[in-house]
Formats: structure tokens, C-alpha cells, sequence
């Protein structure tokens, strides 16, 4: 398709990229954008590595087509870590409790499971386990880390305070 | 043109008139986007028309670009439709249900689609306006041409919205489906069915399995079966076997063999007859 200019809001900052907008939008991030937090896994909305959060949803970025971001706000892996500095923490709470809890073993999945997190905590700051269970059912790890992954989530919605971090 | 995003349902109208048939409307395109889009594109995400939830004179109206995340999630639809609550939980991912229209799981035409199967459980009629300026309301059902086929022309044609009828007292919805997964797995069998009782009998129902035909498909005969069974009296052993026997299921090589999801469609038919048996009883109680 004919490219044209696209502009959106990724993580708080307005870009403008000109860009075929039936690509994907991970493509876009990742190609165009240099934006390398969302990857590229199956490619076709099974695995959740590309996830990056879509006017406050998690959506899967390899299966958007890139003019839908148009005049909208994405946050990807890269602004949570933006949104930690700016408050003068080394990293987001969701990002520290995945270090200390050992939630992190080839690191592929990471950043879609955050953020898959980050989407739940939004909306509901005290989940279950079973409602985090449910949040990260689209992101598959394949160093079998879930458990990890659910007690990370579960610390930092203790340690988050009320109404979110940022 | 290439890509363009449609402000209200007039300019989307507008935008297809101006391509004569080249352009075609996409909405969450979770599933158009790995099959390719077209050349010319009309998204209609924005388009404020397409996403009404409202209950208006016995109906409830619901836009085609509702997300299975809205649906699955709206007091509205779980009381008023609780089978397509149920059926948007269980399409694919939250990411795909944050996504993914009502609407396009119809258009989309697999056979399977659980929002589809909800809707045609439910009786939904679609309303469709064409760039010719007419428009036509059509049951969900008699959208399927063929296995994976619309008869909705997407360079011509919108979905605008779903209608499907309030519950009556002592009316009740509910979806079962089965996979191999709880997630990011297509039903080897699913099943949706409305009922209403009248002193403590089925009066009225409506039952739906798939896959077994294009579209969603009734099981008529249970049906019929099934008008004056008094639920917790009569047998639901004999009802599973009525819906086994009748439904015109097939094996699959990938998924499960034709006994197998034949056993299903017993299990799933009463596992939400059941449910819909006691919605419909609550609903009585809060009424």
C-alpha cells in the first residue's frame, strides 16, 4: 500500500513516521521506529511477545495494521521503563518485581508479559491469581516460568500504589 | 486511496461509493490481517455509529464494531445476552478480544466463530445499509454462503448493528464450548441455546451447534423435543443422545473424529441447557 504520514503518541511523545500503513504496527516499531521491546514470536496473535498496550489495551502489535494508529496512544515496554526514570526509580514496579522474583529466564516473553500486566493493573489494581492468570493467557513462555511470572504480578500490585504507578 | 479511516457510517459510505467495489471495510481485522489486507482500506473502528449498546423498546441494539472484550465484559449484554457474553470470553486472547469485532467474527464466516454462534443462538438479526442507500436486516444465519464465505460483500456493504430481543420473564441464554486449551484454542465443539419456560416447561427454545454446517446450525428436531421438557423432572440423558444423533457433525484429522464431537454435542447441549435453565429461573426470582 501507498505510504503516507502516520502520527500517534508512543510513550508520551508524539512521532510521525511515514509509513505503509498495512504493515504491521510491530513492524513499524521495531523497522521503522527502532523500537526493539515488541517482538516478533508466531507473528500471527498466539504468542503475546509483541503485545504493547493500545489506547489503555493490550493488543497483539503483529496483528494491527500500522494506519489504525493513527491519532492514538501506544506505550510499549521502552515507556515504562521512561515512565520509572522520570520518577527517579531505576525501574517500573512490574519491571522489578519480574528481576527479584526470577520471572525472567530468555527475557523473549518479558516484555509482553509486563505489559499484558501492566493493562490488568490499570483496570484492576488487586487482581486474583486466577484474574492474572486470565490477563497473561495471551502471552506464552516457553521456559515454563508462569508461576514465577503470576507471584511477580501479584508483588507488584501490593507494592504499587493505589491508582497505578504513572 | 489506500488507507482510510471513516469518521461516522456516511463517510465510510461515502469512501466505498467513491472506489466502486475496490475498497473494502475492515474493523478489529485480527483475522483479515493474516489472510492480507486489500489494496484499498475503510476502517471503521471510528466510526461512533457502529459501536451502540443500548436496550430500546424490547431490543437490545449492539453495534458490529463492539470488541469481544466489551461484549464479554458489559452488565448489559451478561444479563441480556448471557450467551454472548460467555462466547466473547472465550475467543482467542485478551489481546484479541481487545481487538476483534462482533461484527468481523460474523463477516469472518468460520464456521465455528463463537460470537457468531451466540448471536445465532440468541435469534440476532443483523442490519446491513449498502452503498446503494438501502438497507436490509437479516437473520445472523442466512450471512453464510459457504465454509468461511459471507454473503455480506464488504466493498458494498456495512454491518451496522445486531438486534436481539430482550429476555421475557423466565427467559434465559447461556454458550458451552469445548478445546483443547482455555485459551488461544479454536472449539473442537460449541454451543449456544435461548430457552423460555412457562410454568416450569421449555415453551420456546432455540439450539445451535458448530462446526457442523457454514453457518451455525439449529438442531430442529431437538428443539422440537424439547418444547414441554420439564427441566429437573424429565431426562437429560435422552435429550444429550436426541442432540448427538441429529447433529451433522464431521471428523477432522487436526482436530477430533466425528464420534468424538458427536459426544460433545451431547455434553455441551445440556451443560448449556442447564445454564440457560437457571438464568431463566433467576431471571424470574429478580423480576
Amino acid at each position: 500500500m501507498k505510504k503516507r504520514p502516520i502520527k500517534f503518541v508512543l510513550n508520551n511523545e508524539i512521532v510521525e513516521v511515514y509509513a505503509d500503513p498495512s504493515e504491521s504496527l510491530l513492524s513499524l516499531l521495531r523497522e521503522q521506529l527502532g523500537v526493539k521491546g515488541p517482538k516478533e514470536g508466531c507473528a500471527r496473535g498466539e504468542c503475546g511477545a509483541c503485545t504493547v498496550i493500545f489506547e489503555n489495551r493490550a493488543v497483539n502489535a503483529c496483528l494491527v495494521p500500522a494506519g489504525k494508529a493513527e491519532g492514538k496512544k501506544l506505550i510499549t515496554i521502552e515507556g515504562l521503563s521512561r515512565e520509572a526514570r522520570l520518577k527517579g526509580a531505576a525501574a517500573h514496579p512490574l519491571q522489578e518485581a519480574f528481576v527479584e522474583k526470577g520471572a525472567v529466564q530468555c527475557g523473549f516473553c518479558t516484555p509482553g508479559m509486563i505489559l499484558s500486566a501492566y493493562a490488568l493493573l490499570k483496570a484492576n489494581p488487586s487482581p486474583s491469581r486466577e484474574e492474572i492468570r486470565t490477563a497473561i493467557s495471551g502471552n506464552l513462555c516457553r521456559c515454563s516460568g508462569y508461576k514465577q511470572i503470576e507471584e511477580a504480578i501479584l508483588d507488584a500490585a501490593e507494592k504499587m500504589p493505589a491508582g497505578g504507578f504513572g | 486511496m489506500g488507507y482510510e479511516i471513516a469518521e461516522n457510517l456516511k463517510h465510510a459510505l461515502d469512501l466505498l461509493r467513491g472506489n466502486k467495489s475496490k475498497a473494502q471495510v475492515i474493523a478489529g481485522a485480527t483475522d483479515l490481517f493474516l489472510q492480507g489486507l486489500p489494496e484499498q482500506v475503510v476502517d471503521l473502528s471510528g466510526v461512533p455509529e457502529l459501536t451502540c449498546m443500548e436496550a430500546k423498546d424490547g431490543h437490545l441494539y449492539l453495534g458490529s464494531s463492539i470488541t469481544h472484550a466489551e461484549a464479554a465484559h458489559s452488565p448489559l449484554i451478561n444479563e441480556e445476552a448471557s450467551a454472548l457474553a460467555e462466547a466473547c470470553l472465550s475467543v482467542g486472547s485478551p489481546q484479541v478480544r481487545n481487538a476483534g469485532t462482533i461484527g468481523g467474527n460474523i463477516i469472518n464466516a468460520a464456521p465455528a466463530a463463537d460470537a457468531a454462534v451466540a448471536l445465532v443462538g440468541l435469534g440476532a438479526e443483523a442490519v446491513l445499509v449498502g452503498t446503494d442507500g438501502r438497507s436490509r436486516r437479516m437473520a445472523v444465519e442466512k450471512l453464510y454462503s459457504d465454509y468461511n464465505c459471507s454473503t455480506i460483500d464488504s466493498s458494498s456493504e456495512i454491518m451496522t448493528t445486531l438486534v436481539v430481543k430482550l429476555n421475557r420473564e423466565e427467559e434465559g441464554s447461556a454458550f458451552s464450548r469445548f478445546s483443547p486449551r482455555r485459551a488461544l484454542s479454536l472449539p473442537l465443539l460449541n454451543t449456544a441455546v435461548r430457552l423460555h419456560l412457562i410454568g416450569g416447561r421449555i415453551e420456546e427454545i432455540r439450539l445451535v451447534v458448530a462446526p457442523a454446517q457454514p453457518a451455525p446450525t439449529r438442531l430442529i428436531k431437538t428443539e422440537e423435543k424439547l418444547l414441554g421438557f420439564i427441566p429437573g423432572k424429565d431426562s437429560w440423558d435422552e435429550v444429550a443422545k436426541i442432540a448427538s444423533d441429529e447433529a451433522d457433525v464431521r471428523g477432522s484429522l487436526l482436530r477430533c473424529s466425528e464420534q468424538y464431537r458427536r459426544h460433545l454435542v451431547g455434553v455441551l447441549t445440556v451443560d448449556a441447557l442447564q445454564k440457560a435453565v437457571n438464568r431463566a429461573r433467576n431471571a424470574e426470582g429478580s423480576s
